[in-house]
């Protein structure tokens, strides 16, 4: 059996794959998908501890996580949608308004 | 106008109320002309509002006149106050006394001003009635209205004038006659003569109205108002003060009157034509004739005889001013006479006539004889008015030839001008019954009593050749209107061709435009024509009987010295001449009537009718050529002025000019450049210090804010690589620290 | 061969882990937006798989129909609607690549030179476990989804509720922001 600094790893990984898509594509879709990413290995983190202390709190407190990933996705697209027609671009790096 | 004030004793029945209308029913009229003539189609509409005005001004005048009868002699006075005028507070005047004298806008209607109302509004209603008939050509196009309100205007300031109640109303219709002669003599201002005469006209004028304003002042500053009453009332309490002191000059009153006596009879003489003054009267000719009788022989050159009138109470307290004006009226009157012999143009002997006329009745001032000159400037304004309109109609029917060598023999043509002329020229040449007798030989009579004083010819010698000058110019006077007689309405027709003497020149026809130079056939004149100027003379004829001398009592009474001796200071003649009925005086009369003026009459006849070819007045010209061209050329009064004063005075504008260009203008200009300069550097130190100064501190903070510029890019991406290198950070210190 | 397949039944946690991380690094990685799409199913595909193993069955089930059955549906259908081929000529990555990608590594050694140091300690897997009145009758093994349910809806009641609130804030912003402008 695997042990939990394992599992802690694999999070740890894809979150940082996640962190490394936010930071360097300029596609605003791609960014969104890897905050999605970023989410899910700290569902994949929550779900580990219950299943390492042996509490059902981890697993509900993810479903919850997903409702609100559910959420966040669908106001970012339509964000996106909005500033594609607005401003026709999804180029992340083009929206830069508060530019000093 | 509904709060006018009701004064002195008048029943309140006979009502005053309406007594502004008299001079402001013209002011209407002019208004209404003035303003909507333009638009008026009809003629007959301009013509309605003008002599209806004027009309209607005479009827009131004609009621208020028989109110006065009806009042007891000493109260004959109608007195409208419309509102002050002027309020000046408290002003110091001689003596350190204080007045808190208001100038009034009002109305006086005594005996003299009834008069002269009844002469302004009478003869300015003839008169406007013959330009209706004059001013036919200008009917055509639309100068008519511009002229009959002008002529109304005129009739307004008149009025002013002489119903004024002040020193300051007569002095605004003293300048409003000035106006109004400037632009009725301009009145062809598209004619350079026409537009230098009136311009002449207007200057000479000032140079009196400066001498008049001068005497007011003078009056104001003694007596502490310009109300006549008032005046009237405090002249003998100044008369028996010691002395006057004003401007630091202590003197008795006695100088301060002669003062003031000779500053007003300055503005007399700019206004009514004395010596040295009246050079632009014969130039004001240019203007249309029924103005030169309006204006320039019935009503405004008497202004100047009103004034003097009016302020008796001066002048008999100042002899050396009665001196000064007797002589100049003498020497007016003489010489003004002499320059009519020789004139070709009727309206030029007319001018001439009327300057000398005017001499006349200052001559009747100068000898203290008030009543005497007023009279003759009623009988003067009739038969000068008849004769200036009946040469209105001879200058028309002969298509506005002016010249009399181009005459003759106009009797037959129009023979109620002829005989209105005749007679007018009986009266102004003083034969028995017509008026010009009374008047001129009263005149003279007063003259001659100055120095004959009942018999013991102690008088000043000043009377006597004052007399004998008169005396000449009443010679003069009777030659050379019966030579206009004779010219103009005796003999043969000269013009259209027909010459037998060759007497005709090819003048320049002065007026208006001349047409018709060809054959033409002299004509009666219409009825609206010819009515008033026979009028006129029947006036001329009949009106000596309203002051018959004292001498010949058994023809009537000396009603108008009678009537005007509510006014009068001192009804004794100043001279303190004997009234006492003489032989002398009968002996004078008819020297003057039977031989003197019949003679000058007879012998103008002689030269000029019963010889047709004028050979005899040739041979005497060219005997003594160089008297006729100086008498013809106005002993170059004229020349003699632009040399003397005109050259000069342009040369000291000229120079002056070159002062205000180089000096002046140099100053302002050099001024104007320093501030520039000084503008510039102040510019200079603003752009460069005060301004540099700010702007560095801007470009340091600029600078400053640069640098931590670019920490904002804008872009959420790098904020979040800064969140995750503090995550790193703090990784460190937590983990591997 | 069993020991292997027990080598790699023990150890298919690590497995899908792994796949999960390559399908999230060709994600990000790939050029093409749709091909990034299908390597974000994968991922989470693979997660649902690690969740499985962990013995959350429900919340695997869940993140199935969540994520492969809605939220990448909505990815895809958004990338076919933006005309993503006219950013074909600009550069697929960020100006600050270059210093970001050392630094996310950097902090990924961190958590594995950490993680490396036992920072937890060997623990081993526990079953779930309720309180006795709330786990009555139920196997702790075979029922999940009834367990998880009473967790939640014992300890959660109120965040699920707002939870909902918040989902329902969602839809109507989402519609609002992505619906056509209207011309005023």
């Amino acid at each position: 059996m695997i042990s939990l600094n394992t599992v802690l790893f694999i999070s740890s990984l894809m979150f940082f794959i996640g962190v490394a898509g936010v930071l360097i594509r300029r596609n605003l879709l791609i960014i969104l998908m890897s905050v999605e990413l970023m989410l899910n290995a700290a569902n994949l983190n929550l779900i580990a501890f219950a299943r390492y202390s042996g509490t059902v709190e981890g697993q509900a407190f993810a479903l919850l996580v997903m409702g609100f990933a559910a959420a966040e996705v669908a106001i970012g697209l339509a964000l996106a949608v909005a500033l594609y027609r607005r401003k026709d671009t999804v180029q992340a790096d083009d929206i830069n308004l508060l530019n000093g | 106008m509904n709060d006018a004030t009701l004064t002195h004793l008048i029943p309140t029945s006979l009502g005053v109320s309406y007594l502004w209308l008299i001079p402001f029913l013209p002011l209407f009229g002019f208004l209404l002309n003035g303003l909507t003539g333009r638009h008026l189609r009809n003629n007959s509409w301009v013509n309605g509002i003008a002599l209806g005005s004027v009309g209607a001004s005479f009827l009131l005048s004609l009621y208020y006149f028989f109110q006065l009868l009806q009042l007891p002699e000493a109260s004959r006075s109608l007195h409208q106050s419309l509102w002050t005028w002027f309020d000046v507070g408290a002003a110091q005047i001689a003596g350190q006394r204080l007045t808190f004298a208001t100038v009034e806008w009002a109305y006086k209607f005594d005996v003299l001003s009834a008069a002269m109302a009844l002469l302004v509004t009478g003869a300015g209603f003839l008169i406007h009635l013959f330009s209706t008939g004059y001013m036919e050509e200008e009917q055509k196009d639309f100068r008519y209205y511009r002229f009959m309100a002008y002529l109304n205007l005129f009739v307004f300031s008149m009025l002013n004038l002489v119903l004024g109640s002040n020193i300051l109303m007569m002095f605004l219709g003293w300048e409003g006659v000035g106006l109004c002669s400037y632009l009725l003599i301009g009145f062809y201002f598209d004619k350079t003569y026409a537009g230098d005469a009136a311009k002449k006209a207007f200057v000479t004028n000032r140079i009196g109205d400066f001498g008049f304003m001068l005497g007011f002042f003078l009056i104001f500053m003694v007596f502490g108002s310009l109300d006549y009453d008032t005046l009237m009332g405090s002249a003998r309490s100044v008369m028996a003060l010691p002395s006057i002191t004003l401007f630091g000059h202590t003197a008795s009153p006695t100088f301060w009157m002669n003062l003031i006596g000779s500053c007003l009879f300055i503005g007399a003489m700019g206004k009514s034509a004395q010596i040295p003054l009246y050079v632009w009267l014969p130039d004001a000719m240019a203007g249309p004739t029924p103005v030169s009788a309006l204006i320039h022989a019935a009503t405004m050159v008497t202004s100047g005889l009103y004034m003097i009138t009016r302020l008796n109470f001066i002048f008999v307290n100042a002899p050396a001013a009665l001196h000064f004006i007797l002589f100049i009226g003498a020497l007016t009157a003489l010489l003004a006479a002499s320059m009519g012999l020789a004139q070709y143009d009727i309206k030029k002997v007319l001018a001439y006539s009327t300057v000398s006329q005017l001499g006349f009745m200052f001559m009747g001032m100068g000898a203290g004889a008030f009543t005497a000159g007023m009279f003759h400037v009623f009988t003067h304004a009739f038969f000068k008015a008849c004769l200036f309109l009946g040469s209105g109609s001879v200058i028309m029917a002969c298509h506005h030839e002016q010249d009399m060598r181009n005459m003759g023999g106009l009797r037959k043509y129009m023979p109620w001008t002829f005989w209105s002329m005749l007679l007018s020229t009986f009266a102004i040449a003083g034969i028995f019954p017509f008026s010009g007798f009374f008047s001129k030989d009263e005149i003279l009579w007063k003259v001659f009593e100055g120095w004959y004083q009942g018999g013991t010819y102690q008088g000043s010698t000043l009377y006597l050749s004052t007399w004998l000058m008169g005396m000449i110019a009443a010679f003069f006077t009777a030659f050379y209107m019966m030579r206009l007689i004779c010219m103009t309405f005796l003999g043969n027709y000269r013009g259209g061709g027909e010459d037998p003497y060759h007497l005709t020149v090819q003048g320049h026809s002065h007026g208006h435009d001349a047409h018709g130079s060809g054959t033409h056939v002299p004509h009666e004149v219409p009825w609206n024509m010819w009515v008033p100027v026979f009028l006129l003379a029947l006036l001329a004829v009949g009106g000596g009987f309203l002051n018959v001398p004292h001498a010949l009592h058994v023809l009537g009474h000396a009603h108008f010295s009678e009537w005007l001796s509510p006014i009068l200071y001192q009804v004794a003649a100043v001279h303190e001449g004997v009234e006492a009925v003489s032989t002398m005086e009968y002996g004078l009369m008819i020297w003057a009537t039977v031989i003197w003026a019949p003679g000058a009459m007879a012998l103008a006849y002689w030269f000029y009718a019963a010889d047709p070819s004028w050979s005899r007045a040739q041979r005497f010209v060219k005997q003594y050529p160089n008297l006729f061209e100086w008498v013809h050329a106005r002993y170059y009064i004229d020349e003699f002025y632009e040399a003397l004063l005109i050259t000069p005075a342009k040369r000291l504008a000229g120079q002056l000019w070159s002062f205000d260009t180089w000096v002046v203008d140099g100053v302002v200009n050099g001024a104007a450049r320093a501030t520039l300069l000084f503008a510039r550097i102040s510019y200079w130190f603003d752009t460069y210090i005060v301004d540099g100064l700010v702007n560095f501190v801007a470009w340091l903070l600029q600078q400053f804010a640069l640098l931590f510029k670019a920490l904002q890019s804008g872009r959420v991406q790098n904020y979040a690589f800064v969140m995750l290198l503090g995550f790193v950070l703090l990784l460190f210190f937590k983990f591997l620290g | 061969m069993n020991a292997l397949f027990s080598t790699i039944g023990q150890n298919l946690f690590l497995v899908f882990g792994l796949l999960a991380c390559a399908g999230a690094a060709v994600m990000i990685l790939s050029t093409s937006a749709v091909h990034s799409v299908l390597g974000f199913l994968f991922s989470m595909i693979m997660v649902a798989a690690c969740f499985l193993c962990l013995h959350a069955e429900f919340l695997g089930m869940a993140q199935l129909l969540v994520y492969a059955g809605g939220i990448v549906v909505l990815f895809l259908f958004v990338v076919m609607l933006v005309e993503l081929t006219k950013y074909k000529e600009k550069s697929l990555f960020t100006t600050q690549f270059k210093w970001s990608l050392p630094l996310v590594l950097i902090a990924l050694g961190i958590f594995a030179v950490t993680l490396k140091s036992n920072l937890f300690g060997p623990a081993a897997p526990v079953a779930l476990s309720l309180s006795p009145d709330l786990a009555q009758g139920l196997s702790a093994t075979a029922q999940n989804a009834q367990m998880v349910s009473r967790g939640l809806f014992a300890g959660f009641l109120l965040p699920l509720e707002i939870l909902s609130v918040i989902l329902l804030v969602a839809l109507v912003g989402a519609l609002v922001l992505a619906k056509s402008e209207r011309v005023s």
